[in-house]
């Protein structure tokens, strides 16, 4: 289910320049530009919007609603900001997590997250980008079960309180995991 | 809580972007985000990080009705986003321009005919009037030159690059049937035979699509312009 994309297929098919212009031509009104935006950011975003529902026809609609939601919030879109591929995974995301959070049950058939990381890890490996390793490379200095709570959390939208039960542990504790997490990776990640 | 504390900024802008914050204290951070652009701009520098995990995530493609059912909707909130809910909501609205918008096409058509000074040929029979998001006439199809046919045309000149087409669709209970790519220099005229419309009320719409037409049989970019079938031409 997971594949290592090459670096320059990370962000989708188009450059963080030219995604950076299309969402602000859409902030104007321009719907070809929103259009071209969709083409190449969709599938990527698809992706993450499944393997957090992990039920294609609700994926669908989640991604339908964050693009609803990009094309009225794209004025608040700064591109000094961050890069446009960040904004547009945090939107659909959001929309997501907001679903799993309505629905009692969560859906099965997620891959564990050490999966993940060891195909992070096998991506430093094969050098397919030293920012891919770098996050790969400070994950695996978080103990265990902190580090599996962060990817649970990113990867499908865990809340605390799913952490915690996932676990067996108080919440507090989930809480502290997360913080120093936090910590750990800002400290690792920017020298 | 005290927001100017750096240690407290950067844990729940991590948060937030991690997905952890409970949905209430998520709603109140987005509010602070907007007044607070260096809130923004931590957060945005998280969002980059971890995105890189997205990597392992193989993309995959959406069917073509997530976009249809995306423009829609966007097309039902308004011309612009900065608008937010414009005027284009309100389908009755929306129903008493194209009224409008009919009788003003079918206007500049008479108007037309009767300057040119020949011997009055029969009036031109409407078979509709594609309006743009505004309101306003874009495309008019026509019955005629000869029988079974039907010409259309732009009623004005359409915002064109040589990147693009305007694609003519019929849109038969909802699902959109490709009828060709239109001429887009003002005063071409494209003729469809009558027989491929769609039965009177339901719609003829044009989309943007690349220069020879959607490759997918369905519209793939923005649907510019929209009008009923008010008549079965002859």
């Amino acid at each position: 289910m997971y594949i290592v994309k090459r670096p320059e297929e990370r962000s989708g098919s188009g450059s963080p320049l030219q995604l950076q212009q299309l969402i602000r031509s859409t902030s104007r009104g321009d719907r070809a530009a929103f259009a071209a935006l969709y083409s190449q950011t969709a599938p990527k975003l698809f992706g993450i919007a499944l393997r957090i529902i992990n039920r294609r026809e609700e994926a669908e609609e989640i991604l339908q609603e964050a693009f609803v939601a990009m094309w009225e919030r794209s004025a608040e879109y700064d591109a000094a900001k961050g890069s446009a591929m960040g904004w547009l995974t945090t939107i659909v995301r959001h929309c997501a997590i907001d679903h799993v959070r309505r629905r009692a049950v969560r859906p099965e058939g997620r891959s564990a997250p050490d999966e993940v990381l060891l195909g992070l890890a096998a991506a430093e490996r094969a050098d397919l980008g030293a920012e891919l390793g770098a996050l790969a490379r400070c994950l695996g200095e978080i103990e265990e079960q902190p580090r599996r709570a962060v990817l649970l959390a990113y990867l499908y939208g865990f809340t605390r309180e799913e952490i915690a039960a996932d676990f067996a542990v108080p919440l507090g504790t989930v809480k502290t995991w997360i913080r120093r997490s936090i910590e750990r990776l800002k400290r690792c990640l920017d020298p | 809580m005290r927001y100017e504390d750096s240690e407290l900024r950067e844990r729940l802008a991590a948060e937030y972007v991690l997905g952890t914050l409970p949905s209430r204290a998520r709603r109140r951070f987005e509010r602070l985000m907007t007044e607070d652009p260096a809130l923004a701009r931590v957060v945005a520098i998280w969002a980059d990080r971890l995105a890189t995990i997205d990597a392992a995530t193989a993309a995959e493609d959406p069917p073509s009705r997530v976009w249809r059912s995306v423009e829609a909707r966007i097309v039902s909130r308004g011309a612009s986003p900065a608008s937010g809910q414009g005027w284009f909501v309100s389908l009755a609205f929306w129903r008493g321009l194209t009224v409008v918008a009919s009788a003003v096409a079918a206007g500049l058509i008479i108007y037309v005919v009767s300057f040119t000074g020949r011997p009055s040929p029969p009036p031109a029979e409407v078979v509709a009037v594609l309006t743009d998001q505004s309101g306003d006439p874009s495309w008019i199809a026509i019955a005629g030159p000869r029988g079974g046919e039907v010409s259309v045309s732009a009623v004005r000149p359409q915002a064109q690059d040589s990147r693009h087409s305007f694609e003519l669709w019929a849109i038969v209970g909802g699902t959109p049937r490709p009828l060709g790519v239109l001429g887009q220099r003002s005063g071409n005229v494209s003729i469809i035979r009558a027989a491929r419309l769609p039965p009177p009320g339901d719609l003829l719409a044009v989309s943007l699509e690349p220069p020879d037409g959607s490759p997918t049989g369905l519209p793939t970019g923005p649907v510019l312009s929209r009008g009923k079938v008010l008549i079965r031409p002859p």
